[in-house]
């Protein structure tokens, strides 16, 4: 649920960026921040292992602007991808409005694409959600690799209702990146007053 | 369900202010946040001499990080939480408490702030606003925002993030 400050008249949606280690969550968040104009972000927090994995989260905040009287924000989050992170995992879910699942298109990650979504129900069951009551993105990620995975394959294994809204991206050059942000923006706004 | 959203606004928005504010005078701290546990500010005050606070998006969402990660130790050591939580550096120290479930205080100190004071009134100022927050959460306001708003902010998000 979204966080108001009156006071300030502020609303702030949580939006977290789950999936499997090396799916390039970070990497969505490092394109937005690099494109986002100086005035609409706040400073990126990376809390990382030396070699670059994301140990606990990413943090950034996006300013979209006042609407009707309200400044909005979006804090954009990742999760550790890696399994054994878990505990840390769990805890960036709390609060979360939306989610932008970011699946790997190569065929080795295909088992952990379906994991990664198994666990992020698990988790949310845990905070007493379910997928199915939250606005929900797939981003199917690296759609450059010589020998990646057709969408629907992907798409299969972690959404086989057909149920979000899917993006083919390649993130490392930004393609997907927006179109995929706007989209749980879009459906998180759309939630707003309608008492979910 | 979905966890309830912690708001403050007016007359309690109004009091968790001047609690931030009398903590302030009597530890010397610099600057006295309150925050909800997703890490989200709810209200703040900076002590007046006090220069340029770091960004509070980046503090509340670090400590509360941090604070779900102590708590999480906690159980998992069979403790049902661990009291509140000091950080001290060589100039400046950070004392984080619990105003009730669903809320942090965070003080920011300088060297010239005593512990004691600070743990003391911190532990008052804590207690105090958990009852403002079970208050608020148990008066819940009615955000009467309507599709006007949403059409708004999607014309926003077309000019940010592009058509």
């Amino acid at each position: 649920m979204s966080t108001i400050n009156f006071a300030n008249r502020e609303i702030n949606f949580k939006i977290v960026y789950y999936g499997p280690g090396l799916s390039g969550k970070t990497t969505n968040l490092k394109w937005i921040y690099s494109r986002i104009p100086e005035g609409r972000k706040g400073e990126m927090v990376s809390l990382a292992t030396e070699d670059e994995r994301t140990l606990f989260f990413d943090f950034l905040p996006l300013d979209l602007g006042e609407v009707k009287g309200f400044k909005t924000r979006f804090h954009l989050y990742t999760v550790p991808g890696q399994v054994f992170y878990n505990a840390s995992r769990k805890l960036i879910l709390r609060g979360v409005d939306g989610i932008v699942f970011v699946a790997d298109s190569a065929p080795n990650r295909l088992r952990a694409n379906a994991e990664s979504m198994r666990n992020m129900r698990e988790n949310l069951a845990e905070y007493g959600l379910k997928v199915e009551d939250l606005p929900v993105v797939l981003q199917v990620n690296k759609r450059d690799l010589p020998d990646a995975l057709p969408v629907e394959m992907v798409r299969a294994v972690v959404d086989p209702e057909g149920r979000f809204p899917t993006f083919e991206a390649v993130a490392t050059e930004g393609r997907g990146v927006f179109e995929t942000l706007k989209e749980v923006s879009r459906l998180v706004l759309a939630r707003v007053g309608s008492g979910a | 369900m979905v966890e309830p959203s912690l708001v403050l606004y007016g007359a309690l928005y109004e009091r968790a202010l001047g609690v931030l504010d009398e903590t302030l005078r009597e530890t010397g701290a610099r600057y006295a946040l309150l925050i909800d546990r997703k890490g989200f500010v709810l209200a703040h005050k900076e002590a007046l001499w006090a220069p340029k606070p770091p960004p509070l998006d980046s503090l509340a969402t670090l400590v509360a990080g941090n604070a779900a990660a102590t708590q999480a130790l906690a159980k998992l050591l069979g403790e049902a939480r661990f009291q509140e939580v000091v950080h001290q550096g060589e100039h400046m120290g950070l004392y984080v408490d619990e105003a009730g479930e669903a809320a942090l205080l965070v003080l920011v100190f300088d060297e010239n702030a005593p512990l004691g004071k600070i743990k003391l009134h911190g532990k008052r100022a804590a207690e105090t606003l958990a009852r403002l927050a079970e208050e608020a959460l148990a008066n819940p306001p009615k955000l009467n925002l309507d599709t006007q708003y949403r059409e708004e902010a999607k014309a926003l998000l077309d000019e940010l993030f592009g058509n």
